[in-house]
Formats: C-alpha cells, structure tokens, sequence
C-alpha cells in the first residue's frame, strides 16, 4: 500500500490561507442545529472538512470583521484571533514547534470538543490522530525496548508515558493556562473547555456503554489477556460511540481539566503529524515522551514472587531455583540482616538482603525475577525507525512468550 | 529717618536730661529739636549752616558733607570731586545733557513747558527753523492709549509680518528644497563677495529665477567645503543668476547714481511695477499656496554635505533656510550643527517627534512589533480585561444581572 503523503493534505487543508474568518461566520449561523461529529479515527475525514471548508469559503461573501461583541457569541475564538495572540505564538515558540505549524492550528488545538461541539474548529479530530500516535510510538518503544514485560507493566508504562496524568503534567509545564470559561473573546492562548460543575461524582459506580461484550455484567472478572482484545492501550475499558452521543444530547459536555490538558497535547501531536510530517512528530515524541525518566522496575508488584520464579524457571527449563544465604550478620541481635541469593544451578538469578532469611528470600527471588523481565536488547530498533529514508534492512525484533500464568 | 543721616542730627547730651533716666537716641532728638536755638553752642555738627540767623558766612556756604569731608582730609582743599555728596548724580546729569542735544522732539510736553518759559536757547533755534509748537494733541504722535484700544484704528506699527514663513514645512521634499534652495544663495553670494546674511531681504524668488536655482547642483570639495561647489548646468544659468544676484544687498542702489536721473527715475518705476508684480503675485501665492512653484523635491543631495563650520556661513544658512523653511532653530542645535544634513535631520526630528507616552513609542517600535509574543497595549489593563480575557467576564456579568445589581 503506498504511504499517504499528508503533508499535501496538510499543506492544503490547514493553511491559515485556506481558514479566514468568512467561513468561520458562515458557519456561525449553522453551528446551533449542528450535532457533535462522530469521532474520526484517521486524519482523512479532518482533511476532507478542510477542503470543505475552503470550497464554502470560495463562495461566500467577505464579511466584516467581528467586533469584541459579535465575539462573545462565538463559542470559541475566531480564526484571526490567532495571530493577535501573545500568549499564542509564545507557547508556539517555547514548544519549538516547526514554522510550518501555523498558529491557527495551535489556536484549534487549544479548543476541546466541551467548549465548541463544531468539528471543524475543536481540536477533537487532531486529538485522536495525536493519540494514536502517541500509543504507537510508546508501544513500539516499550515492546522493543523491553520485550519480556508482563502485561500490567506494559499497561503501567503506557499509562505513565501517554497517560492522561502524564500529559495533563506536560500542560502545566509547558505553560498552558486554562480559560475560566470558553468563549469567542477568550485569549485563543489559553485552553478552553467547559469545565465540570463543581460536587459532580467523578467515581459513578461500574462504568457501562463499553465496547466489551456483557457490559452489564458487573461482577465479571475482565481478565488481563482479554484487555489485549477489548479495552484501549491503558487496559482500561473504551466507551462505544453511541453511548457518548446520548449523553451530550441532553446536557452541555464538561470535562476535567485534566482531560482537556490530555487532549490539547495528544492534538499537537497530532496537528505536529499533519503540518510538519512524521520526523517532526517522532522527534516531538522522543524529546517531550521519551525523555521523561521513568523507572519500570518500580511498576512491578510481585505477590508470591519465589513461586512465579520457580514456574519461570520450570518452563524455560532452567534447574528449580535453589535459595542460599550468601552472609549474615546479627543472627541473635534486634538488627539482623541476611543476604540471600537465588541459585539455579551454578547460576546466580538474584540476590536479596533482609531482616528475615523470608524477606530475603522474597527480595533475591524480585531481583531475579526483574532480571529476568527487564531483560532489553542492546541494539533497540522500532518499526517505525524502518520509514526513514535509507534505514537499514529490518531485523526481526525480540519475542518473548511472555509472562508466567500461574 | 535714614542711620546715616541719624548720626548727624544733635541729640540731647546726657547734662541736659535726668541722669537717673534712661532716654533713646530718638527722644534725645527729640528734645534737642525745640531747644536747637539753646544748645547751638554746645553742638560742635549742629546744622548751623541751614539756620537762617548764623552768624558765621563761612559755615553758612560750606555744606555739612564738605566739612566732614575736609576733617576728614586734614586739609581745606581735599583731592577727588568738587561736590562728590551734592548735586545731581552722574546718571542725571548725563541724561539731562542728551535730552538737550535732543532737542526735545519727542517728548512733546516738555517741549510745551519749554516754549511756554520760552528760557531754552535750543527752542528759540527750532522755531526760527519754521518750527511750529502744537498747541493740541492733534497730529502729534501718539504712545499708548486713553482706555478702549480696541476703538483705535490699526496703524502701520499694528501690522506684524514675521521674519520666517509663517507656514512651516512639513513634507521632507520641500524641507529638502528650502535647503537647497539656501545652500545656492549661499554659494552664490559667496562666490560674488556679497553679505552672506543680504539674501534673507528677498523672502521668495521669481518662477523662473527659482527654477534656475533649482537646476544648480552642488558638489562639494573635500570635508564639505563651499568653495567652487556649486555647479551651474550651463553658462546662461550662471550669468542670470549672477545678475540677479549682483541686485541683491544693497549694491543696486549703488549703481543706479551712476546712471542718469531719468533711467533712476525709470528704474524707480520699474521697480515700482516690479513691487506690484510681486504683491500681486504674493497675493496669488497666498490665495492658492504652492510652496516651491509646485516643486516637491531636490534634483540632488549634494548639498547635504556641505561643511557648517564655518559660523558665518552657519548663521546665514540656518538663517535663510529658517526663513524659507520656517523652523526655527534653538541655540544648542545651532551650536551642535555641523552639516547640512544635520539641520535637516533636525527638521525631520520636529515634524515627527517621538511620542510622548511611552506606550505609544513602544508600539510604534518595530522592535516590538517584530515580537509576535509581545502585545503592546495603549491603555492600562485592568482587572477587567483579565476577565474577559479568561472568558470569566460574562459569568460575572450574567450573575450580577441575575441578582439584579447590574442592568
């Protein structure tokens, strides 16, 4: 299959040239009866409503510019705003963002679905072109950077790499300030959305109106393996589309500002792809992702470890892992400590030290299970490194049957 | 009564009032005043020269001053002045010396005064030279007013026409011409040995004199230097202007002597018609102003650097372009010009001064207006704007609409 050529898409579609303002006032009149779009899953139908847009605006009358009151009735600020902004082109310049990203696009970014339903001007369609990525990218580095990781910890590490904690951080640290309330005389520097009514549950209960099958069935076990099939890269259920448009019909869309700072950065991931063209997004992702230190051995948590280790070793057919204490010290004091390490064989798995010859025990059959599971390549190449040009020929990565099932 | 002049009054001595009592210097004179006739003798500086029934002749003649003055001295006849305390002052006497060379016209009162005395020798010469004393104030010229000024009728002093144009000129091309326009006359006057500052007489120039300046160019020598720098585009421009200029200072009128009294009579008329061309053409120019006859730029800007160093040729340059231009120049940028272009920069400077707040000079610099991450506002940002930047400003609206504190 011949690899879309987005950046002609982008180049087109997303030009400050291509949006002005008049197709923006057009559809200002239409934008009430209009309902929230279905979600795109590609940048293909985002490009399509650009070209729609320009062809519209081709037509239409130039209208005058919008006073600061005709703004107020817009639900998000106006496309010429973007270049008025301060705040705009500061951001746009701190993020080292390519000449190429045009300040309009960082102004959508900025607008969640919350503060203006109008697909073509929320930053909705990026965001999940952005967050694909961002789960592409993270998986392909975790699995080959660490190709023996149970599955919660791979679910962990996505979580802490693109989760939305991690990203809503990002926001704050990049200096994404939050507009109390969305509107067209808004800063388009600030982010907006509609924020959630302040006593509002956040925990309601067992979450329905997944995409897994038995929904209703509270009280069945959602297996780990069967996350791999349902759920999103998070393990955690996704919501079916239907359900969400049933419950923005009845009342306005709100949103946590966590959720809205998640957004806006999975959409400049996004907006990053189509503007300025997969280098761009996968060094954006390596210098703002990658290099967040995140340490994976902390996300392990072992309940009966010397059992997972004797099941590990049973079926990689190493000898049953024998435990021996390496030194002690204070046997008979109030401090003992034992160093204990695991053998299989002549072979040492891991060493532990503890007050007890138990805990010791415990902590050298963690270590040599880490060991083990940590276990990462010296010369990591991802998938994605193989749509360079002049990349050198793939060399299938390492596989690993995976964890033990105990 | 002045402390000099106190010391000299005679007070009462302590013989002739109480001992036990304790009298001041003023009832000391006090008392010796009724009992001056009594105590004559007993007072060595009475003013024995002022009573009328003084024996002594001598002390009668001799000022107080001039005994003083001799004691002082030693001697009856003491060096310096012969009256230095007496008489009129040095100042007054010079005055009164000049107003009698005067003759006295202006001051007509005086003059009444004096031919009604009929004393002065100098007024009895004016009026056998056919001098007639007023004896009104009709036709006699007048200095200020008897109240209501403004029922008087202008007079030929009333009418003020400035040494520089009355218009200033803003466009650069015409401040560009005015100097060029000087820096010609200049070169001109200095190549035909003339007064420099003689070309200010002539406020503007014929048409077609003008285009001819116009058409000169000048390049100057080495550091600006005035000498053979003005280049004529052809022999005739050189000699019309050098004609026209040899009129210019006063030298005219020297020759028209020279020829006979019916040119100068014709020439008279001449210049007379030549007076009312002008006027008439003065008048047309004002009633449609076209500054330079519609010329808006220089042919080049040789000019510009030429040297002012020289203060002469400095003064009567800013002198003449100040007239042409209508800037005036102060003294410390007189001072500080040393070029042409450095007047003009001044001139540019005055038509377009910086800002005077300093929000409008930050948004007038395209420093900052380079800067898309710099918003330069020209008013004071309230909490207001805040507000409604953060998009809090219509919820705050609404709820006090709700609440009905706001309409």
């Amino acid at each position: 299959m011949k690899r879309l050529q987005l950046q002609q898409w982008s180049g087109s579609a997303l030009s400050p040239r291509a949006r002005p303002a008049c197709g923006r006032l057009l559809y200002a009149g239409l934008r009430r009866q209009t309902t929230v779009s279905s979600t795109t899953t590609d940048a293909a139908p985002a490009a399509d409503a650009g070209v729609a847009t320009s062809r519209q605006l081709a037509q239409a009358p130039v209208l005058a510019a919008s006073s600061q009151m005709s703004r107020r009735l817009l639900p998000s600020p106006p496309v010429e705003a973007a270049r008025e902004s301060a705040k705009l082109a500061a951001l746009h310049a701190r993020l080292y963002l390519p000449s190429r990203f045009p300040l309009e696009t960082l102004a959508r970014t900025l607008v969640h679905a919350s503060a203006d339903p109008n697909a073509d001007f929320n930053n909705q369609s990026l965001a999940t072109l952005g967050d694909d990525l961002l789960a592409y990218y993270a998986t392909e580095h975790l699995l080959c950077t660490y190709p023996r990781l149970p599955l919660t910890v791979v679910f962990a590490a996505m979580y802490a790499y693109v989760g939305k904690k991690t990203l809503a951080a990002m926001a704050r640290e990049w200096g994404v300030e939050l507009a109390a309330a969305p509107g067209g005389e808004v800063d388009p520097g600030l982010l907006q959305f509609h924020r959630i009514t302040p006593g509002t549950s956040l925990n309601t209960g067992p979450i329905t109106g997944t995409t897994r099958p038995n929904d209703d069935r509270t009280s069945w076990r959602r297996g780990m393996t069967s996350r791999v099939v349902y759920d999103d890269h998070f393990g955690e259920p996704t919501m079916a589309p239907g359900a969400t448009q049933q419950s923005t019909s009845n009342i306005t869309p709100t949103v946590t500002a966590e959720e809205a700072s998640a957004t806006f950065v999975r959409a400049i991931m996004g907006a990053i792809y189509l503007h300025a063209g997969r280098p761009a997004a996968k060094r954006f992702f390596s210098q703002h992702f990658l290099s967040r230190h995140l340490n994976i051995s902390e996300l392990f948590n072992f309940s009966q470890p010397a059992r997972d280790l004797s099941r590990l070793c049973a079926r990689e057919g190493f000898e049953s892992p024998v435990a021996k204490i390496i030194s002690e010290t204070g046997r008979k004091s109030r401090h003992p400590v034992f160093v204990v390490g695991i053998f299989s064989g002549k072979d040492k798995l891991g060493e532990g030290a503890g007050s007890s010859l138990l805990e010791a025990r415990s902590r050298a059959a963690v270590a040599a299970l880490k060991g083990w599971y940590l276990y990462s390549p010296l010369d990591v190449r991802v998938p994605s490194s193989m749509e360079e040009d002049g990349a050198a020929p793939w060399k299938p990565v390492y596989i690993d049957p995976g964890e033990v099932v105990v | 009564m002045r402390p000099s002049v106190r010391l000299l009054t005679p007070e009462a001595s302590s013989r002739q009032v109480s001992r036990l009592l304790y009298l001041c210097s003023t009832c000391r004179q006090q008392v010796s005043r009724p009992a001056r006739s009594v105590v004559t003798l007993a007072q060595p500086f009475g003013r024995r020269h002022a009573s009328s029934d003084s024996s002594s002749s001598s002390s009668a003649t001799t000022p107080l001053t001039e005994k003083v003055r001799r004691k002082i001295w030693g001697t009856d006849n003491p060096p310096g002045l012969k009256d230095p305390y007496g008489g009129d002052g040095a100042i007054s006497r010079a005055l009164g010396g000049s107003t009698n060379e005067n003759n006295l016209a202006e001051s007509t009162g005086q003059q009444e005064l004096e031919t009604v005395t009929g004393e002065d020798p100098l007024a009895a010469a004016a009026s056998s030279s056919g001098y007639v004393p007023a004896m009104t104030w009709e036709g006699l010229p007048t200095i200020g007013h008897l109240g209501r000024w403004s029922d008087l009728p202008p007079s030929q002093a009333d009418a003020y026409s400035p040494f520089v144009a009355k218009k200033r000129l803003v466009k650069e091309g015409l401040v560009a011409l005015a100097a060029h326009q000087a820096a010609v006359e200049l070169a001109l006057l200095r190549s035909l040995g003339k007064p420099l500052t003689a070309v200010c007489d002539v406020l503007e120039h014929d048409e077609s004199i003008f285009k001819l300046i116009w058409e000169c160019k000048i390049q100057p020598g080495a550091e600006g230097a005035w000498e053979g720098a003005l280049v004529f585009p052809n022999e005739e421009t050189e000699k019309a202007l050098s004609f026209v200029f040899e009129q210019i200072g006063g030298v005219a009128e020297e020759d028209i002597p020279e020829a006979t009294a019916a040119e100068a009579a014709e020439v008279d008329e001449a210049e007379m018609e030549f007076d009312d061309v002008e006027e008439e053409s003065a008048s047309a120019t004002s009633s449609k102003p076209i500054p330079f006859f519609g010329y808006d730029n220089v042919q080049d800007e040789g000019f510009l650097a030429l040297s002012l160093d020289d203060l002469a040729t400095k003064f009567a340059f800013l002198k003449r372009f100040a007239q042409l231009s209508g800037h005036f120049f102060p003294d410390p940028t007189i001072h500080s010009i040393t070029t042409v272009q450095q007047a003009l920069e001044y001139v540019h400077s005055v038509n377009n001064p910086k800002p005077k707040k300093l929000a409008h000079q930050l948004a007038a610099s395209a420093e900052l207006q380079d800067l898309s991450n710099v918003k330069v506002f020209l008013t004071r940002r309230r909490a207001a704007h805040r507000d409604e930047e953060l998009g809090r400003k219509k919820i705050i609206d609404a709820e006090l609409r709700a609440r009905g504190l706001m309409e």
